[in-house]
Order: structure tokens, then sequence, then C-alpha cells
């Protein structure tokens, strides 16, 4: 085991007051609600999302997907696909020139399978086309003759000795672990036990914009525009498709039209596809898919089954949790090494618990690959732990608020993992807010008068907790670029991408905040791996928080650098010279001053550097993953969700009627994105807890399109929400942000099945709570 | 080649030559340049290809561009070609706005029933626009926006 290096830094609200010499009160962006910068384009049907931006001279790939879950490949016959005119190339395994291999933590996925496949979907050819309409027709000509093999479909059938084996290693991609303290021991002490297994389904992203990229062969090199959350992987992955070395690469991060997670997982394997057909034709070709693929072919939630034990005291303190996790990753692993730990880590939720054993198994099986989205992992485990958390309340008879209140984890206290939390826990604060908000004590006795005729109401809480950026000591990172021009305006240059999430605005805000200048000023440049350092992906919820730190670390070298420009031009020791408004004046004399855009021009004329790298080096330490105990995220955000609910007896369908959402977020840059992203993760949440879920037969999918997938519509969302934002900071990131956007959604779909409890008196552990599954466990309830 | 039709484009007269098949989503992303108009499913069930034919809101990814021979068409991009309408006003102080991927057809929605309609009720925002999907923003400051653009001097909705 490697030794991690330590490292902290102090970069919270108080070094950046003293920096700036301000009061947080006195601050003009930070904290602030500002107008979307990037939204008067997007009113304006302006913006250019990647197949806005196809030219009369790009090509078409379309991919030849497998029509079997799992089979061998003997042949794949191209020669009639070749025919058709119009139709350029058609790309196979062996044509790929550098590695077929795009696994992300595992290298068992193939760009394009040779062998074998493994999933209904799986790419085994790019059929490269001067148009759309031949492309497509050159799919239906390719022949591949195949051997097809057993499929296994169920997790818990892929673990049987005799199942069929999705890897040749075996169905089992990877296990984690916690050992913690003495769980015998825990559920001795303990006055209740609670014992019961959930099940969570898969979900699909559903955003609207689907996957798309386009490649251009430049000169020696190649350029490759799309939708993705991380350019800098994009451009690892092509390099190593291509053989192309990642100099010659250069990706563009378009924006995007929503993506959660998927096109972190999507974005480097359709780049490497569309790379390799313009490497390969020499032309430009575009590669986009159409909606049916992208619920076909694209990574979902993980589903779940987990078996929760807790136990705790008849004073409400946990003493042990005891759980077992398999999380069904499909044909590959992608990022399931990642998924599995979060998880495992997350699994006692936000409280305390001294005793633990916890057991995570992630699974193939002959189904489309599971990955990254939106809470990675943690809404699944906090569906059963917070379900848990009720149950064992209810046979306490205390208050579910009170009783989590009792267990919380706080500034002191350690997680499951044994991790010490000595700052920004926010947990506490945040549900007694909700709770106020919500007036929760009043409410729950209230809706007990809703228990006749057909429709009644319930309410119900959850809490949850989501560790930011990279876990268990892997090393992460972020970097951006600030230019000062010689007009004094700012060319701001990071590889956080534009998802609608709006963390590059929230940078520029860090930027402008410390320069003192107008937001107008700061210039966002597309994401451009040729022209950006590597501010690593937009996953993690780390875009704000790391991207904006390293942002920040740019902009105050480019302060300093200012203030000592100014000092000299002004003749003013450097202490008194102050950066406002677009100007630099002496404190002594505010009358001896000078412009923003005269600073700029001296900047060069006097030799100084006009432009700086920010690096943030988020904190880590060491992680134990043998006993699954130590530092496993630098740092959390903590949530909390309360709803209403009505649920129709008659037919079992739950409407949310009222939401109630707060967050603790270090420090809100910009107090309206937070509640866009929180309002949205409630939306998203809602669809995971009661409508969504990719349904199969015979690993097939078989509602691949938005009228048999069902996300909520206008007429499906609460009609009251609110968010609560509760700010703890942090003190190794700018102005002590944290990020939201994943955290936001993880306690609603517990918080949704708590209330149903309290509205109806049964429990539903399976996700989604459909009508079917809720009439029938009222019927089962009666009995 | 395709047949000629001809049609007013955001107040100008425009022809163009179009096969029997080809979509009208086609033909305006394609063929006219007007990218705001967007494939978020092709098949009628996301409401991003919105535009207005002769007023009334159709899902352009189910028309045929041979169907729009002699009429009058607005798409996003013409919305607001002198000034923002209160709409697209409201639409920027609400924060409705997130990926912006559904915006364009959400806007000509709300265009279409602030015309017909110059106070709707919540309910009745909802029910007209149910047919429009957003993944980000949740709704929330998309009816928000469009309750506080209603009521105002609608005329140019
Ligand atoms: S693209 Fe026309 S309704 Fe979705
Ligand atoms: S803002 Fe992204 S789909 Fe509506």
């Amino acid at each position: 085991m490697t030794e991690t290096r330590e490292v902290t830094a102090e970069r919270g609200p108080f070094f950046f007051k003293r920096e700036l010499g301000k009061e947080e009160g006195e601050y003009k962006l930070v904290g602030r609600e500002i107008e979307r910068p990037d939204a008067f384009s997007k009113i304006m049907g302006l913006t250019k999302f990647t197949a806005d931006r196809l030219t009369e001279d790009v090509c078409f790939g379309k991919i030849v997907r497998s029509k079997y879950p799992h089979a061998l490949i003997k042949r794949v016959i191209v020669d009639e696909a070749l025919q058709i005119k119009g139709v350029l190339a058609v790309i196979t395994a062996k044509d790929v020139p550098g590695e077929n291999q795009i696994g992300y933590a595992i290298p068992d996925q193939p760009l394009l399978a040779d062998k074998k496949v493994r999933y209904i979907g799986e790419p085994i050819a790019i059929v490269v086309a001067e148009n759309e309409y031949a492309a497509e027709k050159g799919v239906e000509a390719v022949k591949v003759e195949y051997d097809p093999l057993p499929a296994v479909f169920d997790p818990l059938e892929a673990l049987k000795p005799e199942a069929p084996k999705v890897h040749e290693k075996g169905n089992v991609a990877l296990t984690t672990i916690i050992r913690k303290g003495d769980v015998e021991k825990g559920f001795k002490e303990a006055d209740v036990v609670v014992e019961n297994i959930y099940y969570t389904q898969r979900q699909e992203h559903a955003y609207l914009e689907p996957e798309a990229a386009i490649a251009y062969p430049e000169g020696d090199g190649i350029r490759v525009v799309l939708c993705t959350q991380s350019p800098f992987l994009v451009r690892e992955f092509v390099s190593r498709v291509t053989g192309y070395s990642q100099s010659k690469i250069k990706v563009i991060g378009a924006p995007a039209g929503g993506a959660f997670g998927g096109k972190d997982d999507m974005g480097p394997m359709v780049a490497s596809k569309a790379a390799l057909a313009a490497i390969i034709t020499k032309k430009p070709v575009a590669i986009i898919l159409d909606k049916e693929e992208t619920f076909v072919a694209s990574n979902k939630r993980h589903p779940a089954i987990i078996r929760y034990k807790s136990g705790a005291t008849k004073d409400g303190k946990l003493t042990a949790v005891e759980i077992e996790i398999i999380y069904e990753t499909g044909a590959y692993a992608n990022r399931s090494p990642f998924v599995l730990w979060r998880a495992t880590v997350h699994s006692a939720g936000p409280y305390v618990v001294p005793n633990a054993k916890v057991d995570g198994k992630s699974v193939y099986t002959n189904k489309v690959f599971s990955g990254s989205f939106r809470g990675f992992g943690d809404p699944q485990i906090h569906f059963a732990a917070e379900q848990q958390m009720d149950e064992l309340a209810e046979k306490l008879g205390i208050d579910p608020v009170e009783f989590r209140l009792r267990n919380v984890l706080k500034e002191g206290t350690r997680t499951v993992c044994n991790q010490l939390l000595e700052e920004s826990v926010g947990m506490e604060e945040t549900l007694k807010k909700v709770a106020e908000a919500a007036n929760w004590k009043k409410k729950r006795e209230e809706l007990k008068k809703y228990r006749k005729g057909s429709k009644v109401r319930g309410i119900g809480v959850a809490c949850a907790y989501h560790g930011i950026s990279t876990s268990r000591g892997v090393p992460d990172w972020s970097a951006a670029a600030v230019l000062l021009n010689e007009d004094g305006t700012i060319t701001y240059r990071s590889t956080i991408t534009r998802l609608g999430q709006g963390s590059l605005i929230g940078h520029a805000k860090i930027v402008a905040e410390i320069l003192d200048i107008p937001l107008e000023w700061v210039h966002i440049e597309e994401p451009d791996t040729s022209a950006s350092p590597n501010a690593r992906p937009t996953h993690g919820s780390r875009g704000l928080m790391t991207g904006g730190t390293a942002a920040a670390d740019a902009a105050l070298k480019l302060r300093r650098t200012l203030i000592k420009l100014a000092s000299e031009l002004l003749n003013c020791d450097e202490k008194n010279v102050k950066l406002e408004n677009g100007k630099a004046f002496c404190a002594l004399d505010p009358s001896n001053k000078i412009e923003f855009s005269e600073l700029a021009k001296e900047t060069y004329q006097r030799g100084y550097q006009p432009a700086y790298y920010g690096f943030y080096f988020v904190p880590r330490r060491y992680f134990d993953p043998e006993t699954g105990l130590g530092v496993a995220y630098c740092v959390y955000t903590y949530i909390a969700n309360i709803v209403e609910v009505e649920v129709d007896k008659e037919t079992g369908e739950v409407k949310v009627l009222e939401a109630y959402t707060g967050a603790d977020v270090g420090k809100a840059i910009d107090p309206g994105l937070i509640e866009g992203q929180m309002q949205g993760a409630l939306a998203q949440g809602i669809g995971y807890a009661i409508s969504e879920e990719v349904a199969f037969n015979d690993g097939k999918i078989i509602n691949p399109n938005y009228t048999d997938y069902i996300i909520p519509t206008v007429k499906d969302v609460p009609r009251k929400v609110k968010v609560v934002i509760i700010e703890k900071p942090y003190s190794s990131t700018a102005f002590g942000a944290k990020g939201v956007a994943e955290a936001a959604l993880i306690p609603t779909a517990p918080a949704i099945a708590n209330a149903v409890a309290h509205a109806t008196g049964v429990r539903v552990r399976n996700l989604p709570l459909t009508k079917e599954k809720v009439c029938f466990k009222l019927k089962e309830g009666k009995k | 080649m395709g047949k000629k039709i001809s049609f007013i484009l955001n107040g100008v007269k425009r022809e163009v030559y179009v096969e029997p098949n080809e979509l009208l989503l086609n033909v305006l992303r394609e063929k006219m340049g007007l990218t705001g108009t967007k494939y978020g499913c092709g098949i009628g069930e996301c409401g991003a290809c919105t535009v207005l034919l002769n007023g009334n809101p159709v899902l352009s990814c189910l028309t045929l561009a041979m169907d729009v021979d002699g009429k009058e068409l607005v798409t996003i991009e013409g919305l607001a070609q002198e000034e923002l309408q209160i709409i697209q006003r409201t639409f920027l102080e609400e924060g409705a706005v997130q990926c912006g991927f559904c915006t364009p057809g959400i806007i000509i929605m709300a265009k279409s029933l602030l015309k017909n309609k110059t106070n709707p009720t919540e309910e009745e925002i909802r029910e007209y626009l149910k047919g429009n999907l957003c993944r980000c923003t949740g709704y929330v400051n998309i009816v928000k926006s469009i309750k506080r653009a209603a009521g105002k001097a609608c005329k140019k909705c």
C-alpha cells in the first residue's frame, strides 16, 4: 500500500475575506443570484449544441449493434454494405489502430466487439457514409453471424456457480468491504433490530439531447467536438483507441443538453468511434445517436439488491448495521469500482454507527452496462438506509426527525468508515431547517386526519450525504487559466463542461469577485484540451468546488500581480492598494486611481505576467481498502428532503404534493443556480421513486422511448417546492463551496417511500413505487 | 431534387426543394440552417421541435415539409427579432433555463398559450405544457416564468 501525502490547504471563507479585504456581505457576486449569462443565447435558440454544428462536408457514422444478449461473433460480413452508394467504410474491431479497449477502471470492454457480444445493443461495427440515409442502409446490410450462448439476466442467478459466465473471470466484477467495531456486540446492545431487503431499478438519464460527437481530421492530428463531461478523459480514450499521441488530439466540450453522468461514460465511447471513423475515411464524421439508441445502449443507474440489518437502543441510538450490497453492473464494469465503493462508504447514511459490517458485490449480467448517474451509487443505498431509520423510529416510538437528530453526523464524530469529520458538517442544521420549513411536527399529526376515504395523505423525511470529488484517497485535482487581455477583459479557460448546471458561471463569478470587476468582463471560453489545463471531469459534484477553486487560484495570482503593478503606478504601498469596481486605487487617497484597462495595458508594457494557471489539489489522506476504514472523501454535502404525498388507495397512485429540500452546500456561490439544481434533482428523484424503470424482455429493453419510459412532466411535479440552503463552509475551497447537484437527488425516493408508509401504513421496499406495487402492498397489508 | 415549396419563415418568404418524405424538422435544421429547433426524440414525445405553423404549435418532427407550402412558419429564431418578448424576458429573470435544450420548444408553446389565453391559471399552464419534457429544471421556474409573463400586455407575447 502506498503512503499518501497529506495535503491540506487553507482557502475557505476566512482566507478570502482576508485576501480580498472584504466582509462576506460586501461581495458583489459571490453569494448573490444573477441572471445566467448563457441563458440569453439559449432562449434565442442560438446556442450551438453538438448536432447544431454539422456542415455540408460532414459524413455520418452509424453503429451496427448486437442483436443477441450473449453470443460469439463468428463473422461480420460487410461486402454488401460497401456496395451501397455513399457508403465509405465499414469499420470493425480489426480496423482499430490502437487498443480496442474502453474499460474505465477494469479493461473488460472493447470499443467494437470482436469475439463476443455481451448485451443487446453492443457496438460491433461502424458504417461511415456520405449521408445519414446511406449509413442507415449500410447498417442494415452488414451481416453478423453469431453463435448464441446462454445468457444471464439476473444478478442473483449470475452469482450461482452454474451460471453462464459473462466474463471469463466469472460474474463478480469486484467486491468491497467495511469492518468496523463488533457488529455482534452492537446487535446485542440493541433494543430493536430491523432487517429488510430492498430492491432498486435501472434508471435512464433520459436527457433530451442524444449523445453526439463530430471528429475532424486536422493536419496530422484530430479535433473532436462533443457533448461530454470530461474533455481530457475523451482525449485519453481517443488516444488509446487511435494510437495518436494526446498532444495531437484536440477535444472541444460543446454545451450538453443534459448529462447527469450519462455523458461522462458515453462521451469517450462515442468520441472514440467518431475519431476512428474520421481517421480511417480521412473525412469529418459525425456520430449522433437517435433516441432509441440512447435508451438501448447508454449506461444506466445500477439496479441494486440490498439486505440491510440495523439496530438501535431504546433511547434512540444506532448500535450496528450489517449490510450486503449487490449492484448489477450489466455487461461491463465501467464505473462500478467507484460506484460500489461510494455506496459502501455511505452505506450507514449520515449517522454515527459504532459497529458496521458491510459487503458489496458488483455483478455482471447480459444487460446494458451500468455506470454514472447523478448520485453515483448513493440513491440506492440511501433508499434502504433511510427506510431502515424510519422503521427503527417507529418501533422505538420516536418521531423520525427526532430519531435522526439523535444520530446525525456532526463535527467531531466519525462516519461508518471511521473517518473523523473535522469541519463543514451541516446535517443537523439542514434537517432542522427543512423540518421547520415543512412544519413537520404539525403536519405529521394533522395528516393523520386524511385517513378516511380512498385518498390518504402522509409526510415523510429522508436525509443523505454525498462525498465530493473522488473517493478513497484517489488523487484529484483541477486546473484553470486566466488571461488578462490588453483592454482589461479576462479570457477564462477551464475544461469543466457546460451541462446546464452552470459551474463555469460560478467560476467566472469567483474570478470577477477576486479581481473586483464586472462579470461581463470575464469571457468564458469553450472547453478545449489544446488551450486549457486539465480541470478533470465534471462529475462527482466537483465542477464548482474543485474547478472553481482552481479558478480562484489563478485569479488570486493575477490579483497579486495587479496589486504590485498598481502599487508601482500609484506610488502607494501594496497593502494600501485596493481593487474595486474595475479600478485600482490607493486607500490613503482614493482619488489616486487607475482604470482596470489602463492597468491591463501597463501589465504588458512593464513586463508583468498577464496570464496564470490555477491549480487545486484536493486534500486526501489514507484509506484502507482491506477494511474499508479511513478517509473516504475530503468533504461531504449533507441534504434532507421532506415530502407530502397523496396516495390513492384504489389505484395505488402516489402523488407528491409538496416538497422541501435543503442542503448544506458549504458556501452558495450562486443561490439561484443551486436552487435550479435542487429543483431539477427533486423531479428526477420523483421519477426515480415513482415512474421510471428500464424494462427488459430476455435482455432486450422494451421501453426505449418517452412514451413507455416515463419521466415526470410538468403535471407530475409538486405544486409547492421549497429549497433551503445551509452554509457550513469548507476551509479548503474557494469561499468554502462544496458541490450539490448530485446530493440533491439522493433522499427523494426514500422520503417518498417514508411518506407513503405514513399515509398508508404499508412499506414498499422496491423501487419504483408504481401503482401496481402500491396496490399490491395495500392488499397484502390488509390481510 | 424534390418539389419546390414556398412559405414565410420568420417573416421572410423562402423557397426550398423538398422530398415528399422529408420532415420539417430536418428541413429547418439542415436546409435553412435554423438549429434552434431541436431533435429530442423524433417521434412526437418531447416537444423540443415545436414551431408555430400559421400561429399554431406543431411538432416539426411529425410534420412533412411539403405541408408547410404556402403557410407561415415561426421558429425560436424568429420570435424576438426586434425586441425580447415578455416570455423570454421572464425565462431569463426566473432562471428557467438550464441546459436549454427544451427551452425553444417550451417558449414557443408558452407564447402560443398566452396568445390564446392572456391569464391562464397554473393548472392551465401545466395542462398546456404537458407534452414538453424538461429533464433539468423540475419545471419550477418554467411555470413561474409563464405565470409572471401572463397577465402582462400580452399582445406581444
Ligand atoms: S423531437 Fe419532435 S417531439 Fe421530440
Ligand atoms: S433545461 Fe435541460 S431539458 Fe429543460
